[in-house]
């Protein structure tokens, strides 16, 4: 049943999870690296935390279990895909907003020190 | 340092059991499987993998814990205990109301204190019976009218068995240290000046009637369950008679101490 609200901030793990699907659909253990890969090493999380999350996106509607396939660039071990749904992408959509608005709020305050560099 | 991989699998499927059955039954597999690929990186990169199973195999079990608190603190079983501890208090002090009543009209004339301690442990006991109790009852009422519920460690009929007999006799220790000597019960409830009132003994024995009450509401977990699942009463026997034993207990304790105070809540004078 779906009852996440998409205006709702995300938990940064949720966050994270829906950035890893947005680029396709994954199983578990490609969600944990892309989350690593995405963060540059500066978010990790162990299975109790990822499937945590999971099941609380999964009643939520953020995303669904996809099939039970092959990874070709793995052994010959089916895994449970999971791909994010329209909810989902919504609520990953609005916390990006909430993020360029903190942005912009930060950039208009000049609280960036020089050294970050980022442009507006 | 050599792994046997193998009983580390097995280990971690075992811990994964410990999830409640819906979460297991929906990301068991998944979760095995991530583990598992997990754990191949490591042997692969030979890194850190007495580091890795160690901190996922703790992770995993505080996620475990958290899955089982989130079900208890969200689910009907908190809201029913929440409820039933209102109306179990306030039972409870109606049961004593009369009592109350009693003392205050046939002793006014004595000029003594008002016995507060008497019916607090009065009240306390009919609070305990009607906690273990009044769920059971109600449960029987509305049979079958509630969805199924998950079962949680806390109606699993192994679990609460083991846990309720465990908390039952868990006091029979203390009990037997003393009458061994190796503690003084008498101290620890009355202090060093027994005259005195003794906070730290008073708080022990509130903790100690705890205890049972503990045991009768995890004994009766599954029995609640399974009567919402409209099955019977006699479901789980070993179950029930926990619950009754210590429901037993508790009225016993209640009619030994109106029957001793009868005399008293009639009026007569120095009935202690």
């Amino acid at each position: 049943m779906a009852t996440n609200n998409t205006n709702q901030p995300l938990t940064p793990a949720v966050f994270h999870i829906l950035l890893a699907l947005s680029s396709g659909e994954r199983h578990g253990y490609g969600i944990m690296k892309q989350v690593e890969t995405d963060s540059h090493g500066k978010v990790t999380m162990g299975p109790g935390t990822l499937y945590g999350s999971l099941k609380r996106m999964l009643d939520a509607g953020l995303v669904r279990e996809s099939d039970k396939r092959i990874d070709p660039e793995m052994d010959d071990e089916r895994r449970i895909y999971y791909q994010i749904t329209g909810i989902g992408t919504e609520a990953l959509a609005s916390e990006l907003e909430r993020y360029k608005r903190i942005v912009s709020l930060a950039q208009e305050r000049q609280l960036y020190p020089k050294t970050y560099g980022i442009q507006p | 340092m050599a792994y046997n991989h193998k009983v580390i699998l097995l280990l971690y499927n075992k811990i994964l059991a410990l999830y409640p059955q819906a979460f297991r039954e929906q990301l068991g597999e998944s979760m095995e499987q991530t583990f598992k690929d997990l754990y191949n990186e490591k042997l692969r990169t030979k890194k850190e993998l007495f580091h890795f199973i160690l901190s996922t195999f703790l992770e995993t079990t505080i996620g475990i814990v958290s899955e089982h608190l989130l079900l208890i603190f969200k689910g009907a079983i908190m809201q029913g205990m929440l409820g039933s501890l209102g109306s179990s208090a306030s039972i409870s002090f109606l049961f004593i109301a009369p009592l109350i009543v009693l003392e205050i009209v046939n002793r006014r004339q004595f000029n003594e204190a008002f016995p507060f301690m008497l019916f607090t442990v009065l009240w306390l006991n009919l609070f305990a019976i009607s906690l273990i109790l009044l769920p059971i009852m109600q449960a029987r009422r509305t049979a079958s009218t509630t969805s199924p519920q998950t079962n949680t460690l806390l109606t699993k009929p192994s679990s609460t068995l083991f846990a309720s007999i465990a908390l039952f006799l868990f006091p029979l220790i203390f009990i037997l240290l003393d009458s061994m000597g190796w503690i003084s019960l008498n101290r620890f409830f009355n202090g060093p000046n027994p005259e005195q009132p003794y906070l730290f003994g008073q708080i022990l024995s509130l903790a100690l009637i705890s205890i049972p009450i503990g045991a009768g509401i995890i004994a009766g977990r599954p029995i609640i369950h399974t009567l919402r699942a409209g099955g019977s009463l006699f479901a789980h026997p070993a179950h029930l008679v926990i619950v009754f034993v210590i429901l037993f207990l508790f009225t016993m304790s209640v009619a030994g101490l109106i029957a001793d105070q009868w005399s008293c809540f009639m009026g007569v004078q120095f009935c202690d």
